[in-house]
Order: structure tokens, then C-alpha cells, then sequence
């Protein structure tokens, strides 16, 4: 069959669906058929599934002309999504497109979701086409003969790119794609991504730099031009609207005519505790919503979510309050407002939230914001503006990710295993690895094999063997099940799941929240007041309760940052407010809040740079305001508060959001010494950052995360009956071990590079500094909070650092105790 | 540096690194150092530093030096799992030592008991001296006054300006003293003192009274 008949299959199809393919659509195919690889730029609900299945169908028909009488059995094409919940909608317009072909070709699913039995099934006949997430990848890459199931496999297509690249899951399919390629070398190669600030760059990871896959590449932009409104809601009463806060519950009686108002709304929240939190405000204050509305998010059990979305498609709910769990995929037609509650934190999530409404073409996308306290108005001016320029963020990819790397060795070395000298030129074509050197990748065979540091006679250091002819293999099955159990974990916290006594599963929970609850202590989850019985394994047991309660679960991931662009919008919201040019209605809403910053204070212009200092019950506090976004305030309250700390000994409390941070201490800061001491240098910066971050946590909380996906933590894994029998440990103690006994350990410096390129993001950290640097510093001290102090100092998740010495210490902490 | 307590008209002397001597009966407590838990670790795949392995034996060492004990006592968990090459590195350990070995066996030891004997080491689930009673769980029992380990306590300390301290500790309550892990690869699980308890927090260079 010619490309043109081909072609007119599919468009035949479209024509029957009632649908026009757009220009996207047939480039992609085009490319697709000559061979190409490529990144699709395409938002969510565009029809970018049909931009790649179509073809995977067209090439198989032009392969087997006898298509419709006789399947040829094997797997064809993998699709990758990063959301388990997103493969049954892409199921579904798979099989709807092969099936209405006639063509005989399966689709099948293989997540964590997947039952053994069905898994055994997919082993002896794999699907035409697989739907997978990157861990289920890793795990078919660890099963043994894993080179015949791909062999004949003609395209990969990573759904939701954007959203892999810039974490470590990325990291695993730019390794799981560097097999791929040698197993079969015509495999087309293929990303999907939503609009993000580097594209170009997302396509070289996606495909590695300089290699024949990445020269023989193309970029398609689907350019769909989305009209976009952004509506705040903004409090009747400016005057009683708290100055912090998170939940935003008390413009619930402002939502309620929005969501009457329309066929279905979805309230994108935060976190999943403040998810759980308005889902039983609605109800208990306006209950007539029972049956009508919905929750979604991660840790619901996949029944209840998949109704959820079922139920969205069929219009038989009003609202649906979500977190992140429905930012992606999933095309829900019927969906018409959304609300977006506190601050998005970063323009590209934003208007891909946006992007859920309004699905068809040329309609405009109404998203309404929902701010949780007064300054956060502010953020809702910037948005306003980003959404006019289009401004989106990067997404930065990994490097050198050492962790990954030796769970991907280990993978390999659980199947069929692997010689290094085959393995180690795929590797250094990844992005990540470009720059791996051999000492480093010595090392790391030398972690797998020998534990790296090791005691030579009487060491039993067992993970991975090396054969007689030289092949890298696990021949131990504890330690293959073991590996095998923790692939899926590339979170960081020990997740357990929360069933009923009598059976029934309703989600997952984190394992920190749990332990702070004892027995007949009553919680809420999934939108259930749920009292705990008892914790057996990795099981929590709970029986349904009557009893009110305010505990609800919250989940550590939730803190995100003001990405560069959005801080830098916000900043130029501020001056307007600080130069009275006040022009959108949220910053006009906002002025009794100005007024009250300005009575002791200032709002800071352009060319001034503002600490507050101010004594309360809690101690002296000095509030930093660079309006940088939170990371970089983590990092620049680290090193100002090292630098301090030099001066003469003294202990911090360091706090820190996306406006300022705070330095608190039991002790008088000396501003003046601050000031004259020009401690906001860049001079020797690297140096003390990297002082400062052996004083505080940071880093050992990014070590967490290495710990477990290298595999020296485990962790178990939920639903599975586990003997870890005495190889319970925390990766805190590990650290401490690392620190006092191995700190030239690959993996114990990845936790620093990482907190400093991911975390600190130091190239920001320069900038804002030398943007500080022309600034004039205006010290205010005042005689208590400011409004804008305040969202600050009421913040609990605090880092710490001190120059005392800790018997110092313990002693004036006793005498304030003795004194109560 | 060490810290002097009377129970029972007998003296104890408390040391930073969470060890308790007997003045009167030349006896050194020392609870849950959980040998071989760095090779165990190792055995299973997870490369914990064994350049670790050997500090637990040079603060033996240094201990012992400083009391000079007739008679050494292990409240339990002084082995972490099944024996492994730590094992020979206690033997060898045991046969420089002059005192009296005892342990007492803790749910962590699951060694043959011979095993101990063969190395001269006396056991049992529990020893009472006059109305001492020394065990590896804490209990409590009319008449005695119970030392013990397995809980790794810990205490957390507050001061002005929302700051915090988490430190190992001597935890001791009306009739129970449970001293802290000794073993350097353990954690520390934090109790809360009641008003008639009193805790000595360790740093390694000191014990303090915290409350």
C-alpha cells in the first residue's frame, strides 16, 4: 500500500468520527513513516494519542497487507505514560482506532495495578501495544529474556515528557532507552510534551546527545493557539481575609455559585490534605452537593479514581476537588470551570490546568484563582500577566545520577546480566551520562560487586557476582526479589496501605503520618473519618467512624517554589504596588494590606532591599524579603545564616517561602555587623554554600531518596507480605555512617550536587545575589509583625543551624525550662 | 564527664557514651550494641561503610580502659542478626578481655546461647543482685528496681527561637533506669518524660541532666 492510501484509511476514520486531522497530526504521521524519531509538542485533550497510534496502525498494515484475516502476534509499540490512571484512557482510543480498522491488534496494560496472573499472560504473548509506566519499563528490563520480548518492537512513545524529564523516572527511560536502541536499532523513538521553556533540550535527553537517534529527529509543534481567562476571586472583605493561611476554605460561600453555575468544575488544590479538607467542607456546609461531587487524588485506591474519571466523562458530577493526580492526560469533555486553589507556583502548570476546560477548539479556557491569603492576591496580578506573555518554565534534567545508575546495573544484572564493557558506551550516550568518567563508572562497579569500601578477607558483601567469562549477574534470588520489589519505589517516603478490618482497600498513606497516631485515634481519609485499629505489616487497619476529627493526613511533596519567571512577575507586581501604580483589582483589593506594611515598613521598589527585624515571644526575628522564590530562599537563609553564625556563635530557626526568609534565634541579631560586614558577597560563595549545607539538613534529606533508589534502604513495598527481616534502617542513621566513615562516597556527594542543582539551584542563587548586590538594603525595625512577615514566621517547616556548642546549647534550653 | 546517681544506697556512675557502671559490685551495663549489624546490612546488598564496624569495638575498648570492670554486662542485642564475619571480630574481642562476661539475651539474639558459652560468656534472660534487677526488656517488679535496655530512648529538647535537640539519653523512671544504644549503626526512639522522671541526655563528651 502507498503512503497515500494509507493515509486515506486514517483520514476516512477521522471523517467517520466526525473530526478534521490537524496539520500536527498528519507531520507527525508523515514523519513517523519515514523512519523518524521525534518530540511532539502538543497540550493535553488535543488529540496527540491519535498523532502516534495512527501511525504505529498504518506502518503494521503497510507491513502485513493481509491485516485483516491474519495477526501477526508480538509486541509493536510501548507506550509510556507517567500517571498509572492515564492507561485506560489511552486504552480506550487505541482500541477504538485498531478495532474500527479491523486490524486484530491487541492492547494491553502493565502497571502496578496489573495483576500476577495477567502479567503471566503478557510474558508468554506481550500485546501489540503495551502501556506502561517507567518503573513497570524497569521491570520488564528485569525479567529474564527481556531482549526477545523488544526485538521486534518498531516505536516507543513517552507520553507526558515534560513531566519525566526534570526527575529521576526521566533518568530511567533515558537508560531503559539506551538498551532499547542496541536491542533493536530501527525502533523510532518518540516524546509527547506540553509546552515547557526548553523543548529543543527536552528532545536531545529524550534521545541523547549526538547520537544517529537525535540527528535523525524532528520537532513538531502543534501551535494551538488557546484563549485563556484567568479570574481571581476576591474576598468581599478584604479587611477580614487572614494574612496566612494554606486552605482558602473561607471563600468556600464565593465557589459555591461558580460551580452551580456550570456543567462540571474541577478544583485543582495543592496538596492532597487540603484535597481532603474542602471536599468535606462542601458537604458539610452545603450537603445538597452529596452524590454530586467527587475527590481525586494519588494516595485513592485506582477503583474509586477510575469511577471518578468515568464518571466526569458521563456528566454525572458537578465538581471533582483534585490535586495534581488530574493534571495530566485524561481528555475530559465535559469539563467547564476550573478553580485553581492557593497558588499554582509555576506558570507552565497553570495553564495546563487551564487547559482542562474548554476542550473544543477555538472555545476559551476559563480558570478561576482561588488565593488562601491576602499576599497571595499578589501572585494572582502576576499570573495574570504570565498568562498574557506566555512565559514557561525549564525543566531541568538530571546528570550524573549515580543512584538510578546502580539500580539500572542492578536491573540488568537480575535478568540476563551484562558485560560493562557492552553496557558502559550506551550509557555515556545518555544526556545524564554524558560526562560520566571511567574512575566514576569504576566505582560504581565496584559499589555493585564488592560494596565499594570493603574489608577483602572477611567481607560478605553480596549483591552482584562477576562469572567466569566476565558477565555481571545476580544469581541470589532473596536479592533479585528484593531489587525487584524496590524498582517501583523511586519515592521517598515508606508508604502503607490503609485497609478495612474486615478487607477492602481505600488508598495509601505515608508511613511519618501514621506513626504519630496511636490506636482508636480517629483520622480522615479519602473523604472517610477512619479510626485507626492497629498497624500489622505494611498494612495500617481502620474501621469507619462516627467521631469528628481534625486530623488529616498531609503529604511532604506538596511544598513546590516560584519558578525564575514567576518570581521575577512577581516582583514587577510589587513595584507597581510600591510605586501606588496599583492597576490589576487583586493588587487594588490588597491596599489596606499595603497600607499596614507601610506603617512600620515599606514595600520594597526596584532598587531597595528590604529586612524587617522584630522581637516577639518566640524570639528575635529578622525577615529577609528577596522575593526569589522558595528555594533559592532556603539556600540564600543557609548561607546568610552561616555567615552570621561565624560572627560569633549563635543558633538559627530558618524559615523561609516564596517571598523571604527568616532568621530566628533565642539571641539579638547584630544587623549593623550584617550590614558592615557585607555578608551578601558573592565572594567564596560556592565555599560557604557548601559549608552552610553540612550545617543544615538539606542534604541529608535529599540522601533519602538516593538511599532507597540505589538500593541501601529498603523499604518494602505496599500490598506485599515482606520478610526484611532485621534490615530495617533509616537512611538518617546511613548518613551519619557515610558522613563520619566513607564522605568520599559517590552516592553521599550525589546528595550535595543534587540539593545544589536541584535544590539550591546555585545559577539563581548567583543571580539573585548580584541583583541584591545593586540594591540598596533598608533595614526596618519594627515593634511587631508586618503583613508581609507574617505568612513567614507562622511557617513550621524549618531548617536549622548553629555555631554553639551542643552542651551549650542543652544547658541554656534547661535553664528556660527550669524558669517555667 | 560522668554524671553519679544513687539507687538503692548503690552508686552509679553514667557515661557519655551510654554506659553505666556499678561502683559498688565493679560492674559495667552497657545495652543494645547490635554487633554485626553493618555486615548484616552488607550481606543483604546494601553497602553500608565497613570501616564502621570497628568503632564499636574502639568504644569498647575505651570504656572498659576508663572503668576497668570486674565484671561486664550486656542488657541484650549485643548481636544483631545470624552470626556473620563480625562474630570473629568479637571473639577476637573476647579474648583480650579480662572482666567477666554476661549477657543477657535481648529479641535480637538469636545465636545459639552455646555459642556464647563456648566463648565464656555466661547467659541468661535476666540477673538479680540484692534488688537490682537487670534485664534486656524493661519490666517492672515489686521489690526491684529494673536496669534494661531494648527501647534506644532518646529525648527531644526545646528552646527559644523554635529550637529543637534530639539526643540519645538515660531515661529513668520511679523504679527503672533504661540506658541508651550503644552500638554506633542504631536510632533513638524519643520518650516523654513525666513529671517524676528524670533523663540524662548524652553527647558523646558529656551527660547532662535535661530533666
Amino acid at each position: 500500500m502507498t503512503k497515500k492510501e494509507l493515509f486515506e484509511i486514517a483520514l476516512h476514520w477521522f471523517d467517520q468520527q466526525g473530526w478534521k486531522a490537524f496539520p500536527f497530526q498528519k507531520q507527525t504521521w508523515e514523519a513517523f513513516m519515514k523512519g523518524k524519531n521525534g518530540l511532539l509538542n502538543a497540550p493535553t485533550g488535543s488529540g496527540k494519542t491519535y498523532a502516534l497510534w495512527v501511525p504505529v496502525v498504518l506502518n503494521y498494515i503497510k507491513n502485513n497487507p493481509d491485516y485483516k484475516t491474519k495477526h501477526k502476534k508480538g509486541l509493536k509499540a510501548i507506550w509510556i505514560t507517567p500517571l498509572r490512571a492515564l492507561s485506560q484512557e489511552i486504552k480506550q482510543a487505541a482500541e477504538r482506532f485498531a478495532d474500527d480498522l479491523g486490524t486484530q491488534m491487541t492492547v494491553g496494560i502493565r502497571t502496578g495495578d496489573t495483576d500476577q496472573k495477567e502479567r503471566a499472560k503478557q510474558k508468554r504473548n506481550m500485546p501489540d501495544l503495551l502501556i506502561t509506566t517507567p518503573e513497570s519499563l524497569q521491570l520488564l528490563l528485569a525479567s529474564k529474556g527481556y531482549d526477545k520480548t523488544f526485538k521486534n518492537c518498531e516505536a516507543i512513545i513517552i507520553d507526558e515528557w515534560h513531566e519525566l524529564l526534570g526527575t529521576k523516572r526521566g533518568v530511567q527511560i533515558e537508560l531503559a532507552l539506551s538498551r532499547l536502541k542496541s536491542i533493536n536499532s530501527s525502533i523510532r523513538i518518540w516524546g509527547i510534551s506540553a509546552t515547557i521553556g526548553n523543548l529543543e533540550q527536552a528532545q536531545q535527553v529524550l534521545l541523547g546527545p549526538e547520537s544517529k537517534s537525535f540527528v535523525n529527529s524532528t520537532l513538531i509543534k502543534a501551535n494551538l493557539n488557546k484563549k485563556i481567562k484567568v479570574e481571581s476571586i476576591i474576598p468581599k472583605e478584604m479587611e477580614t481575609f487572614p494574612w496566612r493561611g494554606h486552605l482558602g476554605i473561607h471563600l468556600l460561600d464565593e465557589v459555591i455559585p461558580i460551580i452551580k453555575k456550570s456543567k462540571t468544575t474541577l478544583l485543582f488544590t495543592n496538596t492532597r490534605s487540603q484535597c481532603e479538607i474542602w471536599f468535606q467542607k462542601i458537604l458539610a456546609q452545603y450537603p445538597e452537593f452529596a452524590g454530586e461531587i467527587a475527590m481525586h487524588h494519588g494516595s485513592i485506591n485506582k477503583e474509586t479514581r477510575l469511577w471518578v474519571e468515568q464518571a466526569i466523562r458521563n456528566e454525572s458530577l458537578t465538581a471533582v476537588v483534585c490535586t495534581s493526580s488530574l493534571d495530566l492526560g485524561v481528555d475530559f469533555a465535559p469539563v467547564e470551570t476550573i478553580i485553581q486553589i492557593g497558588g499554582p507556583k509555576g506558570v507552565a502548570r497553570f495553564l495546563q490546568r487551564a487547559g482542562r476546560s474548554g476542550h473544543q477548539p477555538g472555545k476559551t479556557s476559563v480558570i478561576y484563582f482561588l488565593p488562601t491569603h491576602a499576599i497571595e492576591l499578589v501572585e494572582a496580578s502576576a499570573l495574570q500577566e504570565a498568562v498574557k506573555e506566555n512565559t514557561v518554565e525549564d525543566r531541568i534534567p538530571y546528570l550524573n545520577s549515580f543512584d538510578v545508575l546502580i539500580q539500572y546495573l542492578t536491573t540488568l544484572a537480575v535478568s540476563d546480566g551484562f558485560h560493562p564493557e557492552e553496557i558502559f558506551p550506551e550509557i555515556k550516550s545518555t544526556f545524564c551520562y554524558q560526562a560520566l568518567t571511567d574512575d566514576q563508572w569504576n566505582w560504581i562497579l565496584g559499589f555493585i560487586t564488592v560494596g565499594s569500601q570493603s574489608l577483602q578477607n572477611y567481607d560478605e558483601y553480596k549483591k552482584v557476582e562477576i562469572l567466569d567469562d566476565g558477565l555481571f549477574k545476580i544469581n541470589n534470588r532473596g536479592t533479585a526479589m528484593r531489587h525487584r520489589l524496590q524498582i517501583g519505589t523511586i519515592v521517598s517516603d515508606a508508604v502503607l496501605t490503609v485497609k478495612y478490618l474486615k478487607g477492602g482497600y481505600i488508598g495509601s498513606i505515608e508511613e511519618w503520618f501514621i506513626s504519630k497516631l496511636k490506636p482508636g485515634d480517629v483520622f480522615t481519609f479519602a473523604g472517610r473519618n477512619l479510626e485507626l485499629v492497629r498497624i500489622k505489616e505494611m498494612k495500617v487497619l481502620v474501621r469507619k467512624s462516627t467521631k469528628k476529627t481534625s486530623k488529616v493526613p498531609s503529604w511532604m511533596g506538596g511544598r513546590l517554589t516560584l519558578t525564575s519567571q514567576m518570581s521575577a512577575l512577581l516582583r514587577q507586581e510589587l513595584y507597581k504596588a510600591s510605586a501606588n501604580q496599583a492597576s490589576s483589582n487583586e493588587l487594588k483589593a490588597l491596599s489596606h494590606i499595603f497600607k499596614e506594611q507601610q506603617k512600620e515598613s515599606i514595600i520594597p521598589a526596584e532598587e531597595q532591599f528590604l529586612i524587617e527585624t522584630f522581637k516577639t515571644r518566640e524570639g528575635y526575628h529578622a525577615i529577609f524579603y528577596p522575593f526569589e522564590g522558595r528555594f533559592v530562599h532556603e539556600a540564600l537563609g543557609s548561607l546568610i545564616a552561616y555567615r552570621i553564625s561565624l560572627l560569633s556563635p549563635i543558633s538559627f530557626s530558618i524559615a523561609f517561602n516564596d517571598y523571604g526568609f527568616e532568621l530566628l534565634s533565642d539571641q539579638e541579631i547584630d544587623m549593623q555587623a550584617v550590614l558592615d560586614n557585607n555578608l551578601f558577597t558573592m565572594q567564596d560563595l560556592h565555599q560557604d554554600l557548601q559549608k552552610s549545607l553540612n550545617a543544615t539538613e538539606m542534604a541529608r534529606r535529599k540522601f533519602r531518596d538516593i538511599a532507597v533508589i540505589s538500593g541501601m534502604v529498603f523499604t518494602g513495598y505496599p500490598n506485599k507480605l515482606l520478610k526484611s527481616k532485621h534490615l530495617q534502617s533509616s537512611s538518617q542513621l546511613l548518613f551519619n555512617v557515610f558522613r563520619d566513615f566513607e564522605a568520599d562516597n559517590l552516592l553521599y556527594q550525589q546528595a550535595f550536587i543534587e540539593t545544589f542543582e536541584h535544590q539550591l539551584e546555585e545559577g539563581r542563587l548567583a543571580e539573585a545575589l548580584l541583583r541584591i548586590e545593586g540594591q540598596t538594603i533598608i533595614w526596618k525595625s519594627c515593634s511587631k509583625p508586618t503583613p508581609f512577615s507574617f505568612p513567614i514566621i507562622t511557617d513550621r517547616l524549618r531548617e536549622k543551624l548553629s555555631s554553639e556548642k551542643l552542651e551549650d546549647r542543652i544547658k541554656k534550653m534547661i535553664t528556660l525550662l527550669t524558669k517555667k | 564527664m560522668t554524671q553519679t546517681i544513687c539507687i538503692k544506697d548503690q552508686t552509679f556512675l553514667l557515661h557519655p557514651f551510654g554506659v553505666m557502671y556499678w561502683k559498688e559490685k565493679a560492674m559495667l551495663l552497657i545495652a543494645d550494641v547490635h554487633l554485626g549489624k553493618i555486615s548484616h546490612f552488607r550481606k543483604h546488598g546494601s553497602a553500608i561503610p565497613a570501616a564502621a564496624i570497628f568503632k564499636n569495638f574502639e568504644q569498647l575498648d575505651e570504656v572498659i580502659a576508663f572503668f576497668q570492670p570486674q565484671k561486664v554486662c550486656f542488657l541484650g542485642d549485643l548481636f544483631h542478626s545470624y552470626k556473620n564475619t563480625e562474630w570473629q571480630f568479637f571473639e577476637a574481642w573476647i579474648a583480650k578481655q579480662e572482666s567477666d562476661i554476661l549477657l543477657l539475651i535481648g529479641n535480637h539474639d538469636i545465636i545459639d546461647e552455646r555459642k556464647y558459652q563456648d566463648l565464656g560468656i555466661k547467659t541468661g534472660t535476666e540477673l538479680t543482685i540484692d534488688s537490682i534487677l537487670l534485664t534486656h526488656h524493661p519490666e517492672e517488679r515489686a521489690g526491684f528496681f529494673n536496669f534494661c535496655g531494648h527501647i534506644h530512648p532518646g529525648v527531644q529538647l526545646q528552646g527559644l527561637g523554635k529550637q529543637r535537640l534530639k539526643l540519645p539519653c538515660f531515661f529513668q523512671k520511679p523504679n527503672q533506669l533504661i540506658l541508651p544504644a550503644f552500638g554506633v549503626f542504631t536510632g533513638i526512639y524519643v520518650l516523654e518524660p513525666e513529671e517524676e522522671d528524670k533523663v540524662y541526655a548524652i553527647t558523646s563528651k558529656e551527660v547532662i541532666i535535661v530533666s
